[in-house]
C-alpha cells in the first residue's frame, strides 16, 4: 500500500515530462513555427553571452585620437554600427539589447503565465461564487486600455525593469486567465476526474495531476505569446522616453535617437535595433501561428 | 433578452466606475507630492492654500473622491495644471484629431486587410501565394507601429521627399475646423494614416484568411461550384460568411486603436489625445493625463458593449447563454 503512490508519483513524473517537451516537439512539425523556434534561440544564445560579445561598455563615449568625442561615426573598423550622438558604440548597445529583452520578455511571461494558470484553475474548476467573481474581476481587467495604463503606470511608479515588469503582469494576465479557464472547464468534465473525485482525491490532487498536466499545452502557448507581448510594451515605453535609464534596450536606442534628431541621418543607429526587434517578435508570432495551424483541424490541409 | 440587455448596460456602467476609482487612486498614492509642480516652494502660505482649493487638492482623500465623482457626474474633468485650462477645452479638439486618424486607418486597413485575406485564402492550400502570404502578414504584425512610423519616414519623407515628417499642417495654415479641408491638412496626414492601415491590415487579413479556408470545404460552397458560377464568385460566397466575425471585431479594434495610436502620434508629432497622455505623464499634468486615460477606457468599455449588442443581434442565441451562464 505504501509504495503505489511513490509508484503513480513517478509515472506522472515521466508523463509531465513528456509533455513538457511535446508542444516543442509538436511545433517542429510546422515550418514557420521552426524557422521561428530556430531564430528565438539564436537570440537567446546572443542574449546568454552578450557581455562577452560587446566590444564596449555601452554607455562608453569613444574619443578619437585627439580626443575629440566621436560622435555619429558611420560604421568602421573600431565601430562596426557606428556611433551614437554621444559617442556610444551602437553595436555594443544593440547585443546588449539582446540580454534586456529577454529578461523582460522571459520574467514577465513566466509571472503572467503564473497568475493567468492559477486565476484560470481555480475560476474553472471550482466554478460558483468563486468563479462569478474571479470573471467580473477579469472583466474590469480587460477593460484597461493596456499602453495608456502602461504609461501611466509607469509614469507614477517610477521607470525601473521591475516596474515595467509588474505593470506588464498586471496587464497581460487576464487574457491568459480567460483562456486557461475555458480549456479547464471542458477538463473538468472528463470522467476520470469525476472517477478520481469519487475515489477520494483531493483537489489539489486532482488540479496537479489531471488537471493542470492537460491545461499544459495552452499555457505553454500563452506564455510563449507573452513574451512578444511584453517584448513589445517594453519596447514601446522605452520607445516613449519611459524606459529603465539604467539599462540598454532597442526602444530606448530608438527613442535616443528619435529626441536627437539623428532618426533621418543616422541609419546605423536607427536600423539594426528596429530590425532585431521585429526579428524577435515576428519569430514568436511565427511559432504562435504554426501552433494555430496545427491545433485548428479546419485549417489542416487535407 | 430585456433583462439581459439591462444587466449588460450596469455591468458595463460599474467596469467605468471601478477603473476610474483605480485611476483616482493611483494618482494620489504615487510616491511624489502632485502640488510640486503647481506651487512654488517660496509662496506663502495663503495663497498655496487658494491654489490647492482651486484645483480641488485639500481634504481628506475621501472628500477629494467624492468631490472628483460629483464633477464628473457634470462632466467636469479640472483644469490643466500645464496649460491652466478647463482639461475638456484642451482634449476636446485633440480627440477630433485622433478620430480623423483612426477611424479612416481602421477601416481602410480592415477593408484592403480583408481583401487581401480573401485572395490568400482562395489561393492553392500550401501554394507559393498562401506561404508568403501568410509569412509577410506575420511579420507585419510582430512590427511595432513606431518602427513602421520610422520606416516610412526614412523613405517617403527624408529620403524621397515627398511627405512632410510631423505635425498636422503648417503654421500660416487656416485656423479652426478649416484647417481641415485644405492640401496641406491631407499632405501631413498621409504618412501617419498610412502607418495606421499596415497597423491593422495584417491582424484582418488573417483572420478573414481563416475564416475563407475554414468554409471553403462546407457543403453550400460545393453546391455553389456545382451551379456552375464562376470560381470568384465562389470565393465570395466563402468569404462573406466570414465577415461576421469581422464586423464584430471592428467595435473593439477602434478602441484599441485610439490606444495603439499613441505611438504613431509622437512618431509624426501628430497632436492627438495619445500624445498628449505621454506628455500630460512627463509632466506631471495629472488632472490631463487622468482625463485622457479614463475617456479610453470609457472608449473601450462603450465599443465593447456596442459590439456585445450587435452579436446579440445578430445571433440571439448568445443572450440566452449568457444569461444562463451569467
Amino acid at each position: 500500500m505504501a509504495k503505489t503512490p511513490t509508484l503513480t508519483n513517478k509515472a506522472a513524473n515521466v508523463g509531465l515530462r513528456h509533455r513538457m517537451l511535446n508542444p516543442v516537439a509538436m511545433l517542429w512539425q510546422d515550418g514557420s513555427a521552426r524557422i521561428g523556434m530556430i531564430v528565438f534561440f539564436l537570440f537567446a544564445v546572443v542574449a546568454i553571452f552578450a557581455p562577452y560579445l560587446a566590444p564596449y561598455p555601452p554607455f562608453e563615449s569613444s574619443l578619437s585620437e585627439a580626443g575629440r568625442l566621436r560622435r555619429l561615426e558611420p560604421p568602421s573598423i573600431d565601430h562596426w554600427l557606428g556611433t551614437t550622438t554621444f559617442g556610444h558604440d551602437v553595436f555594443s548597445q544593440l547585443i546588449m539589447g539582446f540580454r534586456l529583452a529577454f529578461v523582460v520578455g522571459v520574467v514577465a511571461a513566466l509571472a503572467v503565465g503564473f497568475v493567468s494558470t492559477l486565476i484560470g484553475i481555480i475560476s474553472g474548476y471550482f466554478g460558483g461564487v468563486i468563479d462569478d467573481l474571479l470573471m467580473r474581476l477579469t472583466d474590469v481587467a480587460l477593460s484597461i486600455p493596456t499602453l495608456p495604463f502602461a504609461i501611466v503606470a509607469v509614469g507614477l511608479l517610477g521607470p525601473s525593469i521591475e516596474n515595467i515588469i509588474l505593470v506588464i503582469t498586471v496587464l497581460f494576465w487576464r487574457n491568459g486567465a480567460r483562456i486557461i479557464r475555458s480549456t479547464v472547464l471542458t477538463e473538468r468534465e472528463k470522467i476520470y476526474v469525476k472517477w478520481a473525485r469519487t475515489a477520494g482525491a483531493s483537489h489539489f490532487h486532482i488540479i496537479i495531476n489531471h488537471i493542470l498536466p492537460n491545461v499544459f499545452r495552452i499555457v505553454f502557448l500563452w506564455i510563449t505569446m507573452s513574451v512578444a507581448f511584453a517584448i513589445l510594451t517594453e519596447a514601446s515605453l522605452s520607445f516613449l522616453g519611459l524606459g529603465d535609464p539604467t539599462a540598454v534596450s532597442w526602444g530606448q536606442m530608438l527613442n535616443t535617437a528619435f529626441v536627437s534628431g539623428s532618426l533621418r541621418t543616422a541609419w546605423w543607429w536607427v536600423a539594426p535595433p528596429s530590425i532585431a526587434l521585429v526579428v524577435l517578435i515576428s519569430s514568436i508570432y511565427l511559432i504562435g501561428r504554426g501552433y494555430e495551424e496545427l491545433n485548428n483541424p479546419r485549417l489542416r490541409r487535407r | 433578452m430585456r433583462a439581459y440587455l439591462i444587466s449588460r448596460n450596469v455591468q458595463s456602467l460599474f467596469v467605468v466606475f471601478v477603473v476610474t476609482s483605480i485611476m483616482f487612486v493611483m494618482f494620489r498614492i504615487m510616491p511624489s507630492d502632485p502640488t510640486a509642480m503647481l506651487v512654488d516652494r517660496g509662496m506663502p502660505e495663503e495663497a498655496r492654500q487658494a491654489l490647492l482649493e482651486k484645483w480641488g487638492l485639500t481634504g481628506t482623500l475621501w472628500d477629494q473622491y467624492l468631490r472628483y465623482f460629483g464633477n464628473l457626474a457634470v462632466g467636469d474633468f479640472g483644469e490643466s495644471f500645464f496649460y491652466r485650462q478647463p482639461v475638456w477645452d484642451v482634449l476636446l479638439p485633440l480627440i477630433v484629431n485622433s478620430l480623423i486618424l483612426a477611424i479612416p486607418g481602421l477601416l481602410l486597413g480592415a477593408l484592403i486587410g480583408a481583401g487581401l485575406g480573401m485572395v490568400v485564402g482562395w489561393s492553392k492550400r500550401g501554394g507559393r501565394i498562401e506561404n508568403i502570404g501568410i509569412f509577410v502578414a506575420t511579420i507585419a504584425r510582430g512590427t511595432p507601429s513606431f518602427i513602421v512610423g520610422i520606416a516610412l519616414l526614412a523613405v517617403f519623407s527624408s529620403w524621397l521627399g515627398w511627405f512632410p515628417a510631423f505635425g498636422m499642417g503648417d503654421p500660416g495654415d487656416a485656423a479652426g475646423s478649416q484647417r481641415y479641408f485644405t492640401f496641406e491638412f491631407l499632405h501631413h496626414l498621409f504618412l501617419p494614416l498610412l502607418a495606421v492601415i499596415i497597423f491593422f491590415l495584417p491582424e484582418n487579413l488573417l483572420l478573414m484568411r481563416s475564416g475563407v479556408v475554414e468554409s471553403r470545404t462546407e457543403d453550400y460552397i460545393e453546391l455553389v461550384r456545382a451551379k456552375g458560377v464562376s470560381e470568384p464568385r465562389v470565393a465570395w460566397h466563402a468569404g462573406r460568411n466570414s465577415l461576421l466575425p469581422l464586423v464584430t471585431w471592428l467595435f473593439p479594434a477602434l478602441a484599441e486603436t485610439v490606444a495603439g495610436l499613441i505611438v504613431i502620434e509622437i512618431v509624426f508629432a501628430w497632436p492627438g489625445v495619445g500624445r498628449e497622455l505621454v506628455l500630460a505623464v512627463t509632466r506631471q499634468d495629472y488632472p490631463l493625463a487622468q482625463a485622457a486615460f479614463i475617456l479610453m477606457a470609457l472608449l473601450i468599455v462603450l465599443s465593447n458593449l456596442a459590439a456585445d449588442l450587435t452579436y446579440t443581434k445578430l445571433d440571439p442565441r448568445v443572450a440566452y447563454s449568457r444569461a444562463k451562464h451569467g
